[in-house]
């Protein structure tokens, strides 16, 4: 489904993913794991399009297309979902508007009808539900006041109105309590199927515990250094990234 | 002033103070005829001076604006349901287009109709609310005014729908009207006004529209002034209000561009515990101009001001914000908030504001804010994340702008009128980008 190369990016010249190998193959959930600094964000950055980070060598291939070819948007409705680490607030745009225009945009995409406001409602209701969200939050301007956790389901809820073929989580887990992260895991379980896959970016191993991977990667310094089975994220949380030899503390950028 | 030499001084034409107001009574004629003898003399306001810096090479008030203008009678504004409706056409209330409400306290009269007594009142009244020496061009209402609307509330009067005043110009024939209103809200009374501008017909007209508040004790009002006039008008503004004790005004200005939009806003609060809110959106696109300038006057201690204007600008427009908050000396414990954020649309429009504050008690809170932008990226970043195109993703951001003020607006009618307008506007906004 997602076939990385040699992938290199810079910020601002500087150098941050300094050749990235990775193959998904469909309905395979991967963990990339790495302390701070070590280029883990700026990966599903990257893949979702943001215009900061520029692509200096490298390819990426979505379903056998050239993903880095495609504008922000094209590559969402070609299926890529990216859940923010940082989700932005829009005052002013409501969440229902924000969830109906992205969705209806979909499924044009699709060749699907576009949803109207009952049905629409029904659906939106029904997976705000799944996250446990309530209906007023669907009301509220896109993330506006939201807290921590609530920002992060809203991502899933998103996530699971638009049904992507591949769902890219950035430090979905950080700031949120055990009650949250089952929430944000059983959405994110509830998806999992043959045709489905999952980049889950995480620092830490306890999202890992809900969302069980396939293949874990810890990346370091911009390159993956280590891929292996569920196990490898217990061992990290065994020994820390320093039994790896890396100096969790040299956290850059 | 010695730069000020160096301008030659150029005076109305006089072709604007022409006799005239025939149809007022005595008093209300004479008060015309003072202020149009002071007219001649008034140096029209150029690029010197300060409050009219950006808008007065748009005026040109030139013999073509000057003569009134005649309506076919055909422009009757729109129908709006669950209101009272008050039509001025041209500046000359049409009772016969009108809605006006049956409630005891509730008198709702032509200037024309009024008899010797009230008009006496009413002439007392006028040009009270206003600082002329800053709004000149709106003095020159009073110097036209043909007709004039008065709502007056009794004490405790609650009137029990909106009153829609639709100031509406024939523009067959290029000219200028002049509409007026003055309200005197009782002790305790309630009420909500709608002023709407709009016009029929393309030719170059101008309106010079003022209204005049007076808020006694506890007086509730919410005025919603519409800008909603095309391009062929240049429209110049004022309104003015003075608060007793406990009054409390919300006010809504909202507007659309054209060749000149001025609304000068300003409101005294003379009794303690006033309270007054000032929304206000200007939207401006082409090569529009528009530019709104307020005053709050806290004269009196323990008074608050809550003040959020935001222009949005496309194209090769200009918005223009100037805000003043004036805090006299014996104004302690006053609150006020000013906030003015602006957006640009484009690299060619431009936004000036300014805030001004001047404060001369010491215990009080004063707050503004005023920022100028561009629609915000990671925002644009975060919808199109979610596959909707740069376009759509621009005017949902330049939409959510305004609507968090429109949102405010207590009328689901306004809201409506409004947004209709704002989807053409940001329609026509976006229609080229998309490249």
């Amino acid at each position: 489904m997602l076939t990385i190369k040699n992938l290199h990016a810079t910020v601002e010249g500087t150098p941050i993913l300094k050749g990235i190998d990775l193959e998904i193959k469909p309905g395979e959930v991967h963990a990339v794991m790495g302390p701070n600094g070590s280029g883990k964000s700026t990966l599903a950055q990257v893949l979702a399009g943001h215009e900061a980070f520029e692509v200096t060598e490298g390819e990426v291939l979505f379903d056998g297309v050239n993903l880095l070819d495609l504008e922000v948007e094209e590559r969402a409705l070609a299926g890529l979902f990216l859940a923010f680490q940082y989700p932005v607030e829009i005052p002013g745009v409501s969440n229902l508007q924000f969830l109906r225009t992205a969705l209806n945009t979909r499924r044009k995409h699709n060749g699907q009808e576009e949803l109207d406001s009952v049905s629409f409602m029904k659906l939106a209701k029904e997976k705000a539900k799944q996250v446990d969200m309530s209906p007023d939050f669907l009301k509220r301007g896109v993330n506006e006041g939201f807290s921590g956790g609530e920002k992060k389901r809203n991502e899933i809820l998103q996530m699971l109105m638009l049904e992507p073929r591949l769902g890219i989580l950035d430090e979905t887990d950080s700031g949120l309590d055990i009650d949250a992260l089952k929430v944000i895991a059983n959405g994110v379980n509830s998806m999992r199927t043959d045709d489905r896959s999952f980049i889950v970016v995480t620092h830490y191993q306890r999202l890992l515990e809900h969302i069980v991977p396939d293949v874990v990667h810890v990346l370091a310094g911009g390159k993956i250094i280590k891929t292996g089975g569920k196990e490898l994220a217990l061992e990290l949380e065994e020994h820390g990234y320093t039994g790896l030899g890396i100096d969790d503390a040299e956290a850059t950028g | 002033m010695t730069l000020a030499h160096k301008t030659p001084q150029v005076t109305l034409n006089p072709a604007f103070t022409p006799e005239g107001g025939k149809m007022l009574p005595q008093p209300l004629r004479h008060l015309r005829d003072i202020r149009s003898n002071a007219m001649t003399e008034m140096a029209l306001p150029n690029r010197r001076t300060e409050n009219w810096k950006y808008s007065s090479k748009y005026l040109k008030l030139d013999e073509s604006l000057a003569p009134l203008t005649q309506g076919s009678g055909m422009a009757v504004g729109r129908a709006v349901e669950g209101a009272y409706r008050v039509v001025i056409r041209n500046g000359v209330v049409d009772t016969e287009s009108s809605v006006l409400p049956d409630q005891n306290g509730v008198d709702i009269q032509r200037f024309a109709d009024l008899d010797e007594v009230t008009a006496q009142s009413v002439a007392r009244k006028l040009d009270t609310t206003i600082d002329n020496s800053t709004t000149q061009i709106a003095s020159l209402n009073t110097a036209r005014i043909e007709d004039g609307l008065l709502i007056r509330l009794a004490p405790d009067t609650s009137v029990e729908k909106p009153i829609y005043v639709q100031c509406v110009t024939d523009a067959q024939q290029s000219g200028s009207n002049y509409p007026r209103v003055l309200v005197e809200a009782g002790n305790g009374s309630k009420m909500t006004l709608v002023e709407e501008y709009i016009c029929e017909g393309d030719e170059p007209v101008l309106v010079d529209a003022v209204t005049e508040m007076t808020l006694d004790s506890n007086a509730n009002v919410t005025y919603i002034r519409l800008c909603m006039e095309p391009d062929n008008v240049r429209h110049v503004g004022a309104t003015g209000a003075r608060l007793a004790d406990g009054a409390n005004l919300d006010s809504h200005a909202i507007g659309f561009g054209g060749d000149l939009r001025r609304h000068d806003l300003q409101v005294r609060l003379e009794g303690e515990n006033g309270f007054c809110k000032l929304n206000g959106i200007a939207l401006t696109q082409n090569r529009q101009h528009y530019d709104n300038h307020t005053a709050i006057e806290h004269t009196v201690p323990n008074c608050d001001s809550e003040e959020t204007y935001r222009c949005l600008a496309g194209d090769k427009s200009h918005a223009v914000f100037n805000g003043r908050i004036h805090i006299h000396k014996d104004a302690q414990q006053s609150h006020a908030d000013m906030n003015n954020k602006n957006l640009l649309l484009s690299t060619e429009a431009e936004i000036d504001t300014k805030p001004e504050l001047e404060i001369y008690a010491d215990d009080v809170t004063c707050t503004h804010g005023a920022t100028v932008g561009q629609l915000d990226e990671t925002a644009m970043f975060y919808l199109m994340a979610r596959g909707v195109d740069r376009q759509t993703a621009a005017s949902m951001l330049s939409m959510a702008f305004v609507h968090e003020l429109v949102g405010q607006v207590p009328l689901e009618d306004v809201r409506e009128v409004v947004d209709v307008r704002l989807n053409q506007f940001i329609e026509a906004s976006f229609k080229e980008t998309n490249a």
